[in-house]
């Protein structure tokens, strides 16, 4: 079983998720070959006519065939077959690359182009690139990809490639990706398992395909005509591998029957890994009892150990082999003070261990929709952690909370997140699932949705208005629950200057021109109170003159609009977060002016979110209020209609008007 | 035996500090430095460098390294991990300590073992890095490390002094102590190199101190950070460095008179007008063509060419498969009908001096990554190559080797740039013009026919000249028509109101230099708002998210570098719907900044159109801080103009009868 944990703490990491992704997908293998002809089977695939539904693609795969072997200690050697055609000049990066670890082997990696003209070349040394995973600051890795350029890459060539390479040890599990970002004539999928190694399977966001036994436990899998996945131009979008289609085969503790029992072996196995990982050093020891002694109740506990974890462990990765699995042991992290996320887990496992805390390791995916509960697979890219809340214990400041099928309720927290509260929980996780890890209770669980009132953000805000069309003031806000933690993580990696620079590049999005007079961030030490943001402005000509009427807009600042189109939708729409957020506009209006004109009043409720703005005029004060509360993470394409009249609203009502004009 | 120069190159990615061999033992801290959680010469930073030492010694073959670093915000954290970029096999990374100490004078020592990792392996070249991460950082700790570089005994290394790092430092020195015997030194082609020379940016030369046993070192106290903005120049002309080399040369003019004789000598043998380029030429051009029309008809020749810096250069199996043979001179790049860019600039030189034209051809640096030095006596700073002919009493400068480049003109990364050319007086520095606000239009109509409801639908067309249309027409080299549109499209969204849903159409010209580009776009969306009676419009309807530069920030301490003087003009008609009459148009503006920039717009309307025009245009390349606050203001004075609405009034319609 394997899979690789790189640690993701959020959306802001995302990208280097996706890059360990595709550095672990189409893996090909192997050692330069000598000059050899192209294979029976690459002259075979070359055959392969681009079909018709490939015309818009920038490549097409003709063949990919992966044969897993697997030897009777359940090691694998894979052997991947990949034909490839340029299709359009972008399509040239559309080539073949292998990965390996320190406890991994590659035997061949043999490259041909068979050109446009049908001329035949094999790649040569000089052809190929070893590329590590050196990039990362806060990452050491020992993985390395060999990358190959191949001759003669040009529109209508096709790339051959063959590799193969002896998987890690530990590796008990594949997950075949069947779905790219080109489409894919032809795909197959083998395993060869010695007599009497039981293996299963498990589809993704795919009708399952039944195998075929080609020789005596030895299976084989065929697809055709796979369509390619762009969501280049849908906003508002799922994660794409939350969409792709994939399957797992497993073959290790994990090839069982039944879904559950199947999850239970994934969360079996992870347990095992990092048994007595957790165990804590006297330094824990002595750490735990000080901060926790005189804490009053379970709550109290509990955020004195996160918040030491949160405050004092810095993120650094460390992926060597097995190492990207398996954590360091809690006394080294303790004493390093350094670690990912699964380590964080651990110390944190070891220190509530120490305070009487049952707490169990919980692998998921920042990319919600990844981790599918019909799909048991380690597949995921971040380690957290299930909290047991003890029976007597009903505190409402524990949102995060799961029941597990045996009828315990765990907390769901994340180490790694620096700045989101215990009892919280991240937007990124929030709808996803994980594997509880606790031995023979394991099991897929799903994390939960937070109420909207435990994300969010009050702006108020007081302006005045000159007669030139001025507008200067104050605006005070305050940020809690994972919005406050994002921007709390922000403020932690940044210096005055780069904040100064961020809060002017948003403002000025809504106020160009402006001149942000003062500004300050209040973040109190407890983590479970809102950050405030205070600041002070100037915008000329914010308000402008139309003959005798000054037009002002209402709303001074902040957006609410997520992107959105009038295109048929088929995949969900992704609203990024529940919660609640509130915005008080006044502005005193220039003397000798009254408002003549308002936009009206917006009311949407959709199931999903709801949408109110209000502006009146009293006096010489225009007051704008409006209340937006989204109250599902992801919703289903077929409302996004719904989705549609809400954005609109929203972006109407922002852009309204009220026309002034002189008493 | 000799030894060879090992470049800076390898080492030029050493991002990391500095310590030595002189030190054998770690500093004591100082209560201050132990205590302190700012530094008020550093306000807001998240770290300071309390020490960075460098020393060379190219006699035992070692670079020493050691930094002391306090830690004063979660950010500054980051500095516990050290990347130690290095060339594997000539390089080794040795002697690695390190620790860490708290604010309470707690001293924790690195006892893990550093990770020697592969960065990047070709068949001839291996980089690794050398990464270890120092325990148990807090705010409030001083990191502190030291380690070295060793070398091959056959090889020196003169050291590369980055003095600017992205943390203010307070101290730092820095030492370097040559090889003797320079006579034993030489570069690969031979020449003996017995002298020691710097180059410094930002500091000043008198800062580098050569001591009677012919040592150098740098002493300086209170370096500010490597500054960061948006729209700086290349860093090459703003970080503090100093980077010596050892060099045959007596002096500068001796350097570069040598040096330019040498390159003369190889770019006259390569654009040899050879008997089969006069053969091939007198296919190109008419024996009664003139000169420009020589030239041009060369131009749009080589232009047709395989350029491979826009495809891609064949690998060995392919050159071996079609027998090419390597390319030597621009004879072979025409009989090859491909080659990288610079050799096809040197064939249009060779070809246009086939057909009797003076033509001559010059090295720049690429001015998008550095800005030519003469004080550095290398022309490892030289980059691209261009073409000059001379037409007539003019000289024109030609960029073949940048396909899609129109003739007359250069790609702006070769304008305003320095280098080697040669000339009628033989090989001289010289630098190339700049371009003015003329020659980088950007057009952009927009025919919208509005709705009642707010929503518009129509037309919007950009026409483009200059760099905008050449980075266009090379995307479009490298990717098919239907990905440089949705490239296109993705990229002009920015400029439309928000609302706007916009659908490209067609390109016109994409593959004609020699006109401009045109991209039209079909757009929709909802822009309008209403109140009761009023109905609002965006004014600018390409302006109107408002994101210009130079806005937000009010002060700069470093140039500004916009890359190329351009001009901007638009034009918006607003067709209106029955029952709507405009109340007020968005007001005329007229912002001029003298000898700079301009701003003009104007609105006018005839019935139920309305036409807003917006010309912008900025002649200037680039700009000292002294004159930041004149562009300050007059893109603020740009930002709020582009704000103004086109407010409609709702009339009642007659109904017929």
């Amino acid at each position: 079983m394997r899979s690789t944990l790189l640690c993701d703490s959020g959306p802001a990491r995302l990208l280097v998720a996706a890059c360990l992704v595709c550095a672990c997908s189409p893996a090909q293998a192997g050692i330069f070959g000598k000059s050899q002809p192209v294979p029976q089977w690459g002259l075979d695939a070359y055959k392969t006519h681009a079909p018709d539904y490939a015309k818009d693609a920038a490549a097409v795969i003709l063949f990919d065939e992966y044969l897993e072997t697997v030897d009777s200690n359940g090691r694998a050697v894979e052997r991947e077959r990949e034909a490839i055609r340029v299709l359009k000049p972008q399509g040239r990066h559309n080539t073949c690359e292998v990965s390996s670890d320190v406890d991994e082997k590659i035997n061949y990696f043999r490259v041909w182009t068979i050109a446009a003209d049908e001329k035949q070349y094999m790649a040569q040394d000089a052809d190929f690139v070893e590329e590590g995973e050196t990039g990362i600051p806060t990452m050491l890795a020992t993985r390395k990809s060999r990358v190959v350029h191949p001759p003669a890459e040009d529109v209508g060539a096709t790339i051959i490639c063959e590799s193969e390479e002896v998987l890690a040890p530990f590796q008990q599990e594949k997950v075949w990706s069947i779905q790219n970002g080109i489409p894919a004539v032809f795909q197959a999928f083998e395993i060869d398992l010695p007599a009497g190694r039981a293996h299963t399977q498990a589809w993704h966001n795919f009708q399952p395909v039944p195998p075929v036994e080609v020789a005596p436990n030895h299976w084989r899998w065929e697809l055709k005509d796979m369509p390619a996945l762009t969501l280049r131009d849908i906003p508002s979008r799922p994660e794409w591998e939350a969409i792709a289609g994939r399957m797992s085969v497993q073959w290790g503790d994990a090839a069982v029957e039944g879904n559950d029992n199947q999850w239970r072996a994934i969360g079996q196995w992870v347990t095992t890994l990092e048994a007595n990982r957790p165990d804590p050093s006297p330094e824990i020891t002595a750490q735990v009892q000080t901060l926790i002694a005189g804490a009053p109740d379970f709550y109290a506990k509990l955020a004195r150990i996160t918040d030491f974890i949160q405050k004092n462990i810095r993120y650094f990765v460390v992926m060597r082999g097995i190492g990207g699995l398996q954590a360091n042991h809690a006394g080294d992290i303790f004493r390093n003070k350094y670690g990912d996320c699964k380590d964080k887990t651990t110390l944190l496992i070891s220190m509530l261990q120490v305070a009487g805390i049952r707490a169990f390791y919980v692998p998921v995916d920042v990319r919600r929709g990844i981790v599918d509960p019909k799909d048991p697979s380690l597949y995921g890219n971040h380690m957290i952690t299930a909290i047991e809340i003890p029976t007597d214990v009903q505190d409402p400041r524990l949102q995060a909370t799961v029941k597990s099928n045996d009828g315990k309720r765990y907390l769901i927290f994340d180490p790694t997140n620096e700045r989101t509260p215990v009892g919280n929980l991240p937007s990124y996780l929030q709808g996803g699932y994980g594997t509880l890890a606790a031995g023979s209770s394991s099991q897929i669980i799903a994390l939960p949705v937070l109420s909207p009132e435990a994300n969010g953000t009050v702006r108020k805000g007081e302006f005045t208005l000159s007669l030139d069309g001025t507008l200067t003031g104050s605006v005070d806000t305050s940020h809690s629950g994972p919005e406050g933690a994002e921007l709390r993580l922000i403020l932690k990696d940044s210096d005055d200057k780069e904040r100064r620079e961020s809060l002017e590049t948003e403002i000025s999005q809504d106020l160009p021109g402006v001149v942000l007079n003062s500004f300050q961030f209040v973040q109190p030490a407890a983590l479970d109170k809102p950050l405030e943001v205070h600041y002070k402005f100037t915008a000329g000509q914010y308000a402008h003159q139309a003959g005798p009427l000054l037009l002002v807009r209402p709303r001074v600042v902040g957006s609410h609009v997520l992107p959105f189109n009038d295109k048929p939708r088929t995949v969900a729409i992704d609203l990024s977060a529940t919660g609640l957020w509130h915005d008080t506009y006044d502005i005193t209006l220039p003397p000798g002016y009254i408002v003549d004109e308002m936009p009206d009043p917006v009311d949407v409720d959709v199931d999903f979110a709801s949408y109110h703005s209000t502006i009146t005029s009293k006096d010489n004060l225009l007051h704008y209020e409006r209340e937006y509360v989204v109250r599902q993470i992801e919703i289903p394409p077929d409302q996004a209609a719904s989705f549609r009249k809400l954005e609109s609203a929203i972006l109407t009502d922002e852009k309204g008007t009220a026309v002034l004009k002189k008493q | 035996m000799r030894k060879s120069v090992f470049t800076h190159k390898a080492l030029l990615l050493l991002a990391i500090a500095s310590p030595s061999l002189l030190l054998a033992q770690f500093q004591q801290p100082t209560d201050e430095e132990l205590k302190m959680t700012a530094d008020p010469k550093a306000p807001g930073a998240a770290a300071v460098y309390l020490y960075r030492e460098e020393t060379t010694d190219d006699n035992l073959h070692f670079h020493s390294y050691y930094e002391r670093i306090k830690v004063l915000t979660e950010k500054g954290k980051e500095l516990a991990t050290i990347h130690i970029p290095y060339q594997h096999g000539d390089f080794k990374v040795t002697d690695i300590k390190g620790r860490t100490i708290h604010a309470d004078g707690t001293v924790i020592p690195l006892t893990t073992k550093p990770s020697d990792l592969m960065d990047i392996k070709t068949k001839n070249l291996q980089f690794n890095q050398m990464v270890f991460t120092l325990p148990s950082a807090e705010v409030g700790s001083i990191l502190e490390y030291r380690l070295q570089t060793r070398y091959s005994d056959n090889i020196v290394s003169s050291p590369s002094w980055e003095i600017q790092q992205p943390f203010f430092v307070r101290k730092a020195h820095y030492f370097f102590k040559p090889a003797s015997g320079g006579n034993s030194i030489s570069n690969s082609r031979g020449q003996v190199l017995s002298r020691i020379m710097w180059v410094t940016s930002g500091v000043p030369t008198t800062s580098v101190v050569n001591d009677q046993s012919g040592r150098y070192s740098v002493d300086l106290t209170d370096i500010p950070a490597i500054p960061s903005e948006d729209w700086m120049p290349p860093l090459n002309t703003i970080k503090w460095r100093v980077e010596f080399y050892y060099t045959y040369a007596y002096n500068g003019q001796d350097f570069w008179q040598t040096e330019g004789k040498r390159w003369a000598k190889d770019a006259d043998k390569f654009t040899n007008p050879s008997g089969q380029l006069k053969s091939a030429v007198s296919q190109i051009v008419a024996p009664g063509d003139s000169d420009e029309q020589k030239a041009r008809k060369i131009y749009a020749a080589v232009m047709k060419l395989d350029n491979t810096r826009f495809t891609r250069a064949k690998s060995e199996a392919e050159r071996k498969a079609e027998k090419l043979k390597d390319i030597k001179d621009a004879e072979d790049v025409w009989k090859q009908q491909s080659g990288s860019d610079d050799e096809i600039a040197l064939l249009y030189v060779a070809l246009a001096r086939a057909a009797g034209l003076k033509a001559w051809p010059m090295q720049v640096v690429d001015r998008s990554r550095a800005i030519f030095d003469t004080s550095f006596l290398s022309l490892n700073q030289l980059d691209d190559y261009i073409a000059i002919v001379s037409l007539g009493d003019k000289e024109i400068y030609l960029d073949p080797g940048q396909k899609m480049c129109p003739f007359g003109a250069v790609h702006w990364k070769h304008s305003l740039a320095s280098g080697f050319r040669l000339s009628d007086k033989g090989p001289v520095l010289a630098t190339t013009p700049g371009a003015t606000f003329k020659a980088a239009v950007s057009e952009r109509t927009a025919e919208l026919v509005v709705d009642p409801d707010g929503s518009v639908k129509g037309t919007v067309r950009f026409i483009l000249s200059g760099p905008d249309a050449i980075h266009w027409r090379q995307v479009a080299l490298r990717n098919d028509q239907d990905e440089v549109k949705k490239e296109f499209n993705e990229s002009m969204q920015g400029y439309y109101p928000d609302g706007v849903q916009a659908d490209f159409d067609h390109f016109l010209a994409l593959d004609d230099s020699s006109v401009n580009l045109i991209g039209v776009v079909k757009v929709n969306g909802n822009i309008g708002t209403a109140t009761g009676k009023h109905f609002f419009l965006p004014g600018l309807f390409f302006e109107s998210r408002g994101n210009h530069p130079f806005v937000a920030q009010d002060k700069r301490s470093i140039p500004i570098d916009v890359h190329y003087p351009k001009l901007e003009e638009d034009e918006v008609t607003y067709h209106l719907p029955p029952g709507f009459t405009v109340e007020s148009l968005p007001q005329a503006a007229n912002a001029f900044w003298p000898e700079h920039a301009i701003l003009k717009i104007g609105a006018k309307t005839n019935s139920d159109v309305v036409t807003v025009t917006r010309n912008l245009a900025y002649n200037f390349t680039i700009l000292e801080p002294k004159d930041y606050s004149d562009l300050h203001d007059f893109y603020q004075k740009v930002a709020t103009a582009d704000q103004q609405q086109l407010v409609l009034t709702r009339t009642p319609i007659a109904k017929g009868n």
